[in-house]
């Protein structure tokens, strides 16, 4: 074959290549962009934040909490409408949110003294599969503990919170 | 006899180099305008206003550019109006940029929201303004 006869055969060979190429990108870019994004960790570190916000100010008990030198069960009825959350989800459908919170007094942490839960407590199973692997069809769940202080006396609070939404961030 | 052989030969090479380039400037377009599609805008809209709201207290305003949607938005005959929508009653964030398009985002958040052109310019109008107003249960 003449140099000529070759050039031809490599130029095919490299636009082959190109195509091949081409391909690929835009096989990548289509399955990239067709994955939604998945926003629950930084709704769940949200979520932690605004209970936070509700339960201790200032880093003081929020004095809703107590009725006299008691925890409140009121505070505990009316969590939700209390801490300005809305959990409900469209046309009846579970809830995609799930939020627990347990206060334990610091001078005895296996002892809880308060507990609340709020939402959809399916989720908390998909909290308890994934402590060693992440799996994103399953609901994302956090954790965060603060301390706070009442009448002289230090408390820890354990926050926890999960978000579903399974349908709206993964694929 | 041999200028035209050189000749043919910078020719084909010509042809060739352009060819390369006009398949790489048509790759980098492609990337470009996949992420800048409607359907990828309306997703980042809807989640950021919700995760803005989820995380303001009430009497917050914030500013939200929406300079690529809005360009998307006048191509498909959208209403800057209607781009962002926020129903604080069920709680979600729907933003908009094609008629037959749209994506919904909830928020838990309780609180009454509106969300509106920013008509500072009303010239050019680029930004969105995100208010949050008040506590729905106070």
């Amino acid at each position: 074959m003449n140099k000529r006869g070759e050039e031809k055969i490599l130029a095919i060979y490299w636009f082959v290549i190109l195509t091949l190429v081409a391909g690929g990108i835009f096989t990548m870019t289509i399955l990239f962009y067709n994955h939604p994004y998945d926003v629950r960790e930084v709704e769940s570190q949200i979520l932690i934040n605004n209970i936070a916000d509700c339960l201790s100010r200032g880093g003081e008990l929020n004095p809703e909490l107590f009725e006299g030198e008691e925890f409140s069960e009121e505070f505990k009825t009316n969590f939700l409408q209390t801490c300005n959350l809305y959990f409900e989800a469209e046309g009846g459908e579970a809830e995609e949110y799930y939020s627990e919170i347990t206060i334990y007094n610091a001078s005895r942490l296996d002892l809880p003294v308060y507990e609340i839960n709020a939402g959809n407590k399916n989720l908390v199973a998909s909290c308890n599969i994934q402590e060693e692997k992440k799996y994103k069809r399953e609901a994302r769940c956090m954790e965060e503990n603060l301390f706070s202080v009442k009448g002289g006396k230090l408390y820890l609070i354990k926050i926890m919170s999960a978000i579903g939404k399974a349908k709206e961030n993964v694929k | 006899m041999v200028a035209r052989k050189r000749g043919s030969l910078l020719m084909e090479n010509f042809v060739f180099i352009a060819l390369n380039l006009i398949f790489l400037i048509l790759l980098i377009l492609f990337l470009i305008k996949q992420g800048q599609g409607a359907v990828v805008l309306e997703q980042t809209y809807a989640k950021e206003v919700a995760l803005l709201i989820d995380s303001a207290k009430p009497e917050t305003t914030m500013l939200l550019n929406i300079e690529k949607g809005k360009k998307i938005a006048e191509k498909n005959n959208v209403d800057i109006e209607e781009i962002i929508e926020i129903d604080s009653e069920n709680h979600i964030v729907t933003a908009k940029l094609s008629e037959k398009g749209g994506y919904s985002y909830s928020f838990f958040n309780d609180v009454d929201a509106t969300a509106y052109p920013d008509k500072t310019n009303p010239q050019e109008i680029v930004n969105y303004v995100i208010k949050v107003n008040s506590y729905n249960h106070e």
